[in-house]
């Protein structure tokens, strides 16, 4: 599938799901770092489509995040640029959990999963 | 439309052989409702519990908390597009049942939401301590996907409801409250020096424990419009999410929502309360600038002077808030947001994921971050076995003594951004 966006994620249930007929750029990772490399993204030129803090499930208490970011390198976008930053300093104020539980794990990745669906959602439109 | 609400007022809630409401006592039978929670095939069993005011209770994970309604006269049912039929709802009678509330708990994901403590710190910063609360825990059958569960269990509540509040149509009233707007042509003449003001309730809508349903209807497949408040208060909207728990609105919220009473109490006073718009927090951001644009356009539109905005959520919705604070101040119409913060457990960190000099008057429904100290109760109705897991605990949560260090994160309805909570200014 022709999209205009690449999925950027450290979900692999997001990435198996998506990864057949969407571009996916995943990887193994944390949640701070995931957000680190879409702002390398940003400052390369891509625009940000999705929020970065998607979903009430507090960053460093969920482990997964997937964000939707813009195939084509169009020049730095300031608003993107706001966004990201200032959704990796929002991170700074919340407590790591660990989080080792497979059951546990699943369910973070399925609400990450459905989040981004919500914003696919929107972007195939 | 005008819309009479009829109290009627529950002073204690016993399991009985026949489900009734006599002199103010609420009897269930726990087999009739069984029937009406199962209907349902997704669900196993369900096991029932009161909670009363007072009680060492703790009730965790709360999903939803709904307060039994019937509607006696009038156009529409009881939670239209979603348990009735589709019907304009917001005029004729209705009654509700106050003092006691439907709780729906259950695990329904790894990261459970939501302690109702009826006793203790915990319980002065929910209202729903001050309620009798039935509470169901649901269980569903093997196999069943986190959505189809968390649909099921949501329409459970809601029938459960339905049902427990049907019991009270033959009944009357203790109190009688009535609600009446005005067209815009009606509003103009009547009230032609009082500012204009309306509601813009932001809606959450993100994804699966993250949803708002209008008239049944996927708050993230709505464009903002225009609701009489009494279609409000009148069960139009109904609560899908449950994450966070301080700040979600319940359905009980969106039922009794603080914001439309208190405007109402002023209308054709010191305001003319014109309308309520609603609009969302979806995670795409194109979503989000149409939606914000849309509300700013609507607020030019009507002719406002002043907006009261509550936003529902964290993070990604402070991203719509902004939007929506900014823009409708570019029109001219003054803005009053009412938030909760994520200020740091030291209260020190910015209170929000975004700001804008536009929003320059706010009223803050407390610091979410905030630690409290939950002491152990006797009873706890669900399960313990998640406590670490909510968002506002950790792995340090659970003290030697069996208390509980949280944030105020934790604790339903904490920090509410329509103002029901005790935290908010006044």
């Amino acid at each position: 599938m022709d999209t205009d966006y690449i999925i950027i994620t450290n979900n692999p249930f997001v990435a198996s799901e998506y990864g057949e007929d969407h571009l996916v750029d995943y990887q193994e990772e944390s949640f701070i770092s995931l957000l680190q490399r879409v702002q390398r993204f940003v400052y390369e030129g891509h625009e940000l489509l999705s929020h970065p803090l998607s979903g009430s499930v507090k960053p460093k208490e969920t482990l997964y995040k997937s964000v939707l970011i813009a195939k084509k390198v169009a020049g730095l976008d300031l608003s993107s640029l706001k966004l990201i930053d200032s959704s990796i300093e929002t991170c700074e104020k919340f407590h790591y959990k660990e989080e080792t539980n497979e059951k546990n794990l699943e369910d973070m990745r399925f609400v990450d999963y459905t989040l981004i669906s919500s914003a696919i959602a929107s972007a195939d439109v | 439309m005008k819309l009479e609400m009829g109290h009627i007022n529950i002073k204690d809630v016993q399991f009985g052989s026949e489900s009734k409401i006599a002199d103010g006592v609420l009897y269930v039978s726990e087999d009739a409702l069984r029937q009406v929670v199962l209907e349902d095939e997704k669900l196993k069993s369900v096991s029932f519990d009161i909670a009363k005011p007072g009680e060492s209770v703790r009730i965790t994970p709360v999903k939803d908390v709904i307060e039994p309604r019937v509607k006696v006269e009038g156009q529409g049912g009881i939670f239209p597009g979603v348990i009735s039929k589709v019907g304009t709802v917001g005029s004729g009678k209705t009654y509700a049942l106050k003092g006691m509330a439907v709780v729906t708990a259950g695990k329904i994901v790894g990261f459970q939401e939501g302690i109702i403590d009826m006793t203790g710190p915990g319980a002065d910063y929910t209202p729903f301590s001050k309620l009798i609360n039935l509470v169901m825990v649901i269980e569903p059958i093997a196999d069943i996907k986190q959505h189809q569960y968390e649909k099921a269990v949501r329409l459970a509540g809601f029938r459960a409801a339905t049902y427990i509040g049907e019991l009270a149509r033959e009944l009357t009233p203790d109190e009688t409250h009535i609600y009446e707007t005005c067209t815009m042509k009606e509003g103009l003449e009547k009230y032609p020096e009082l500012p204009r003001v309306a509601y813009v309730q932001m809606l959450q809508s993100q994804g699966l424990l993250h949803d708002t349903y209008v008239y049944g209807v996927d708050a993230k497949q709505t464009l903002p419009t225009i609701l009489n408040p009494t279609e409000v208060m009148d069960g139009a909207i109904v609560s899908g999410n449950c994450v966070s728990a301080c700040d979600k609105n319940t359905t009980y919220h969106h039922l009794n929502n603080p914001v439309i009473t208190d405007l109402f109490a002023e209308h054709g006073k010191t305001i003319n309360f014109v309308c309520q718009i609603i609009t969302n927090e979806n995670v795409y951001l194109a979503d989000k600038e149409r939606s914000s644009d849309w509300t700013a356009k609507l607020c030019k539109m009507l002719d406002l002077d002043g907006i009261i905005l509550s936003q529902e959520g964290f993070g990604n919705p402070d991203t719509d808030l902004i939007m929506n604070c900014k823009k409708i101040e570019a029109q001219g119409v003054k803005t009053v947001i009412i938030t909760d913060e994520y200020a740091g457990r030291d209260g020190k960190s910015q209170s929000l994921a975004d700001a804008d000099a536009a929003a320059d008057a706010v009223v803050t429904g407390g610091n979410a971050n905030q630690v409290i100290i939950l002491p152990k109760l006797d009873k706890v109705i669900g399960t313990m076995d998640y406590i670490t897991k909510i968002a506002g605990a950790s792995d340090e949560t659970l003290r030697e003594d069996g208390s509980l260090e949280v944030e105020l994160q934790v604790i339903t309805g904490a920090t509410n951004e329509t103002g029901f909570n005790r935290l908010s200014a006044r």
